[in-house]
């Protein structure tokens, strides 16, 4: 409080489980709205289960009264806390999701619905960066291009999971199509990245000192081996040589394994947000 | 009406009193402060000083605990005292991540350990009665509000009779701290802040907080 102080309850001990929850609630989302615009049930069956049992799953074993849980619905809560809306943007999301993958597999599936449904994962795999961006006390966290970062990773997550799940299905028609999407995807997170960190060093000394410790300091060999090596250089160098080479001649184990990297990367990225999100001290000390 | 506190920072000896006093009122568990001392290191070596700063939550007028919080558990009376409905929180953490001033924490899982062998002592025994603290909820000063609402009932003032003042205000040692209604011109506080240019925390948050310092 005095000194630059890290937040430590979403992320040290039990708060691991508040860093994978947020991450598998995106991907999850992120999986189901990209499989459902490429046809791909598996794809959408396994965002959906990934959405629920993962990301629902760590987020209710987090709470001290997860029993309570409930009380979120019957609270006003909705109307300023994005916990509260996040538990409504993922409910109906796997209430719609749900329906529309029982349709599709014993029924004729109903574009109203999958639509309906669409919008609420796309506001899920934005909610965690909007619960984070809130926070005003972490300038790290406080930023605008904090949710549009975490989408841009949950889609790109999700183009990745829906790729590995697609081979299984039986061939899906659209898969080079979501192959195509996933180095746009690639782009738009490293340009991201990078946007970010060279803005989080405007908010102030503690936005400068959030961003040192990622880069140089005791997150650095993460930032730099897992989320900008295996999450960023080996995607985009396999991502240019295919575009050189044409995508057929990169092979699927090859694919798969990067696409498992890019995760590993993600993931990674978002630890070192969280970890390095210090608060503003209350007071300056040594005569600043 | 809205209650806040003015501590004189140029009084305050950092001796504890009423850290020790806020623990004691409220039996809180071990590891848990409400009311903490903030000691901040000024000058070069050989010629150093320490500055003492107590903090507690501010009961800000513009909540963020309030507003993150999503089931209602954290609320906000009329009177302006920002308090927990500990039956209601769900334990998510969100109020204590979102606080700017880190003025919330979080009371974990029972301690099994303490009280096995010896069991538990007569104070703790009362605290169980009296002021039964749940866990996996998370927890900060309420401004003492039991003792202010037995307090008015009785027709005392808050901030003038002790027995409807804060603790921490009536343990102080140097009277550094000060309890009073901000919105009565008239009353100790306004005009503490008023003749000495109280500040509060990050007012650039705008949060309006309710606890003011004097460092003059």
């Amino acid at each position: 409080m005095i000194e630059y102080t890290g937040q430590t309850e979403w992320v040290e001990g039990r708060g691991i489980l508040v860093w994978l929850a947020f991450f598998f609630i995106e991907l999850g989302a992120g999986t189901f709205l990209i499989s459902s615009m490429f046809a791909s049930l598996r794809g959408m069956i396994l965002g959906w289960l990934i959405c629920t049992i993962l990301g629902g799953g760590l987020h209710l074993l987090y709470l001290g009264h997860p029993l309570r849980f409930w009380r979120i619905l019957v609270s006003s809560g909705w109307k300023t806390s994005w916990i509260s809306r996040g538990l409504y943007f993922v409910g109906f999301f796997l209430f719609l999701g749900g329906i529309h993958i029982i349709l599709t597999q014993w029924a004729s599936p109903d574009l109203g619905l999958l639509i309906a449904g669409d919008i609420f994962a796309f506001l899920s795999v934005m909610y965690g960066g909007l619960a984070l961006s809130y926070v005003h006390g972490i300038p790290l966290w406080n930023s605008g291009l904090l949710p549009v970062l975490f989408c841009v990773a949950g889609l790109w997550g999700g183009a990745g999971v829906t790729i590995l799940a697609t081979p299984s299905a039986g061939g899906i028609t659209g898969v080079d199509h979501v192959e195509e999407l996933a180095p746009i995807f690639l782009g738009f997170y490293i340009l991201l990245v990078i946007i970010y960190l060279m803005s989080a060093t405007y908010y102030g000394t503690t936005g400068k000192l959030s961003v040192r410790e990622m880069l140089v300091g005791k997150r650095a060999s993460i930032f730099w081996l897992m989320t900008v090596g295996m999450g960023m250089a080996l995607p985009l160098g396999v991502a240019i040589t295919s575009f050189l080479a044409g995508i057929a001649s990169v092979p699927p184990p090859l694919v798969s394994m990067i696409i498992i990297l890019e995760l590993v990367g993600d993931l990674s990225l978002r630890y070192c947000i969280l970890k390095s999100g210090f608060y503003n001290p209350l007071v300056s000390s040594r005569n600043q | 009406m809205r209650w806040g506190m003015v501590i004189d920072l140029t009084s305050c000896t950092g001796c504890y009193a009423c850290v020790t006093a806020c623990q004691q009122e409220h039996f809180l568990p071990p590891g848990i402060f409400w009311n903490r001392l903030m000691i901040s290191e000024t000058g070069v070596y050989p010629l150093l000083e320490n500055e003492v700063y107590p903090v507690l939550c501010n009961h800000c007028k513009e909540t963020i605990c309030v507003k993150v919080c999503p089931s209602g558990a954290t609320q906000q009376r009329k009177d302006g005292i920002v308090w927990i409905d500990q039956e209601k929180c769900i334990g998510c953490r969100y109020c204590i991540v979102a606080c700017p001033y880190q003025a919330r924490s979080y009371n974990p899982e029972e301690r099994k350990y303490l009280g096995i062998v010896q069991g538990l002592t007569e104070f703790g025994r009362l605290g169980k009665e009296q002021y039964p603290q749940q866990t996996g909820v998370a927890v900060k000063c309420n401004y003492c509000m039991e003792r202010i609402d037995s307090g008015l009932k009785k027709g005392l003032k808050p901030g003038v009779d002790r027995d409807a003042t804060p603790v921490c205000v009536n343990t102080c040692p140097t009277s550094a701290r000060h309890f009073g209604d901000l919105d009565d011109l008239r009353s100790e506080v306004s005009s503490l802040i008023r003749r000495r240019r109280g500040t509060s925390f990050h007012p650039e948050f705008g949060t309006d907080p309710s606890t003011y310092y004097i460092r003059t």
